[in-house]
């Protein structure tokens, strides 16, 4: 294992296109994490933890931003510093658990050995090794297809940790998975956190949260919490809020006019509506959790009032919240 | 990395077989072309070769030996005998008729002076000695004694005598040049050519001298139009087994793309994963090769005509078949350096 380890991300934001428009799973987000522990990305399907992650084993270049895991800048290698970190300081457990069919158990972990062009002899015996480790002696020459699901999760882990990376990652290691094969892969999770080494793992699964030293929310709690209405003034082509942004209040005009826009992924914006007094907008995120999927700014001067989404739904009344969303919202 | 790329193939053996085995049964006709369009010229160089002449005399102007339709007379003999230089000369009457007894066949006929020279050695029995005789080639499976029916001259086989095909393995038949003559002039003692032993140093007015080559040369020019169209079928054979490699490289990377997301994100170099299926197309080329080489044999006995598989055509066959197989996973390779690493987390 490496030297003693912490991350730092500072100010990142990854975007990438989708269906035409530009998305941001991850927008100006930092967070810190110390080694030794097992911190769990909490969200929603869409929240993005699963690119949070893939950013963090150099597998996503961020838009902006820093990700630093020890003393490596991750955001700024290319080329052999890539690979080397790719293989040697982070260890990835993927969803699904995609282990390559073709080959065994013992074949699967010694993959990455044979990347890095270790010996045969030396490659199999760490395989070995670390599959006896996850309790998978038996099971050396097994293929994929001929394991549970909780094994292939194991040999996962093993193949994660050939080249005793300082950083695990595992995306939703317990999606499939009964409740029988989840504890064994848990265990074997909060065992992998010690002193030296960091375990980020992606989940919606609220079961894992005993085990986490610190949670991360990646999506806002539905609803959110309670605060008092305000009202808020906006001038000529200044934002309310930006595409990607977490969303937290609904807006209704009190005077003035409101444009929403969409950021193509092609640089350009297409205009989806101007609103006038009395309408509202952005109302779908604070009542159900994704981040803005538009961006909002005043055409001239404006005054808004800003409602959570709990006191936008006593505004709407609970009863006709499903036909308030049923409009087309912003 | 090419230990996952040979238990890959071990994986999807059953694929790898019916490719391995569809790849061969093309590389294996690209072989009896190969050995179709040698046997054309051997023909050519063995009949030219047996019929032992130093030089061919034909009317001026005519093409050649073998396909000429201008007979000159077959007194022109002696006069290209007193040529100096000559040591012998001896006239020769080529034609293609067709045997009417025992079977019907198609034949070619050589009528030559018996002892003299464009009689063939024989591999049984003996040479034309005279009127009524005939040396037949082994293919017609004649025995000696056999009486055949060569356009109404009855002839007795006297001689057997081996590989003196022409023309797509058309048996040859040699008779004395007056039946030859019978057969095709009415008995006019006329020739195609005059073959001599030794170069004449001049040449006899109305004659013209060609060589071994030309006279080869002749031979083989209608039968352009067939070794073309070998050598057509041939190409498009090859790239018959270029699409069936490349489809089969082009699946298997179609296939494998989550696996080579994951093997690149877990550090796996584009080179190795590419050398990796290099090394699959490589394998799956030259596996068809080697079975080719016995299917070839194993179907030549089932041509009408000998096919002569040059042994050099083998090891080039393994060479280009590497080669086109290489070539024909391009798009394979290409698809297989495209993957992205974020694949293997199912997105973005």
């Amino acid at each position: 294992m490496m030297d003693r380890i912490d991350i730092g991300i500072r100010d990142l934001t990854i975007e990438y296109a989708s269906g035409g428009y530009i998305v941001r799973p991850i927008h100006h987000l930092d967070l810190q994490v110390a080694s030794g522990e097992l911190v769990l990305l909490l969200g929603a399907s869409g929240s993005g933890k699963t690119t949070l992650l893939s950013a963090l084993a150099a597998i996503l270049r961020p838009a902006a931003g820093i990700i630093r895991v020890g003393e490596v800048e991750v955001t700024t290698l290319r080329g052999a510093a890539l690979t080397e970190y790719r293989r040697h300081r982070v260890g990835v457990v993927f969803q699904t658990f995609n282990l390559v069919p073709s080959l065994t158990a013992r074949d699967n972990v010694q993959a990455p050995l044979w990347a890095a062009r270790m010996p045969a002899r030396r490659a199999r015996a760490r395989a070995e090794e670390l599959l006896d480790r996850v309790g998978l002696a038996e099971r050396l020459d097994h293929r994929p297809g001929d394991l549970s699901g909780g094994q292939q999760q194991r040999v996962a882990i093993a193949r994660a940790l050939a080249h005793d990376p300082p950083l695990i990652l595992a995306d939703e290691p317990t999606a499939h998975l009964d409740y029988i094969q989840v504890e064994g892969v848990l265990r074997l999770l909060r065992d992998l956190a010690q002193p030296g080494r960091i375990v980020m793992v992606a989940t919606h699964d609220e079961r894992l949260l005993p085990l986490a030293d610190r949670v991360v929310h990646l999506s806002q709690p539905v609803l959110g919490e309670a605060r008092p209405p305000r009202q808020v003034a906006f001038e000529s082509g200044q934002m309310v809020f930006e595409q990607g942004d977490r969303s937290d209040l609904v807006y209704t005009i009190e005077d003035g006019e409101i444009e929403i826009v969409r950021h193509r992924a092609d640089g350009t914006e297409e205009l989806v509506a101007v609103l006038g007094p009395g309408r509202y907008f952005g109302e779908l995120g604070p009542l159900f959790g994704p981040q803005r999927s538009a961006t909002a700014r005043a055409v001239k001067h404006t005054v808004l009032t800003g409602y959570s989404a709990r006191d936008f739904r006593d505004l709407v009344g609970s009863g006709r919240l499903a036909e308030a969303i049923g409009r087309p919202s912003y | 990395m090419w230990r996952v790329a040979l238990r890959d193939l071990q994986w999807r053996r059953r694929r790898f077989v019916i490719a391995v085995l569809a790849t061969s049964l093309v590389f294996g006709m690209t072989l009896l072309m190969t050995g179709a369009d040698a046997s054309l010229h051997n023909e050519g160089r063995r009949i030219v070769a047996v019929l032992g002449a130093d030089a061919w005399l034909v009317a001026d102007g005519a093409s050649g030996p073998f396909t000429t339709s201008t007979p000159i007379p077959a007194a022109d003999a002696d006069r290209v005998a007193a040529t100096p230089g000559v040591v012998r000369a001896d006239p020769l009457v080529v034609l293609h008729s067709t045997l009417r007894r025992p079977s019907v066949r198609d034949v070619n006929v050589i009528g030559a002076r018996p002892g003299g020279l464009g009689m063939p050695p024989t591999a049984e029995g003996r040479a034309v000695a005279g009127l009524g005789e005939v040396v037949a080639d082994t293919a017609l499976g004649l025995g000696l004694g056999d009486r055949v029916e060569l356009g109404g001259l009855d002839l007795e086989v006297v001689g057997l005598a081996d590989q003196v095909t022409w023309y797509f393995g058309t048996p040859t038949v040699f008779v004395a040049i007056q039946d030859a003559q019978a057969l095709g002039f009415d008995g006019q003692p006329l020739a195609m050519t005059i073959i001599t032993q030794e170069m004449p140093r001049s040449v006899p007015s109305g004659l013209q001298v060609l060589s071994d080559a030309q006279a080869r040369a002749d031979l083989e020019r209608p039968l352009a139009s067939g070794t073309q169209s070998i050598a057509f079928i041939n190409a498009l054979l090859w790239l018959v087994a270029a699409g069936i490699i490349g489809s089969i490289v082009y699946l298997s990377a179609l296939e494998r793309q989550r696996e080579f997301a994951v093997l690149k994100a877990i550090g796996a170099a584009n080179r190795s994963l590419l050398a990796g299926l290099a090394l699959q197309a490589v394998l799956l080329s030259a596996a068809a090769a080697v079975l080719a080489a016995g299917i070839a044999r194993l179907l030549a006995p089932g041509f009408p005509f000998t096919v002569e598989i040059p042994p050099s055509a083998f090891p080039r066959l393994l060479g280009v078949a590497v080669v086109v197989g290489l070539a024909a996973s391009a798009a394979g390779l290409r698809r297989a350096v495209g993957v992205q690493p974020a694949l293997a987390f199912g997105g973005p």
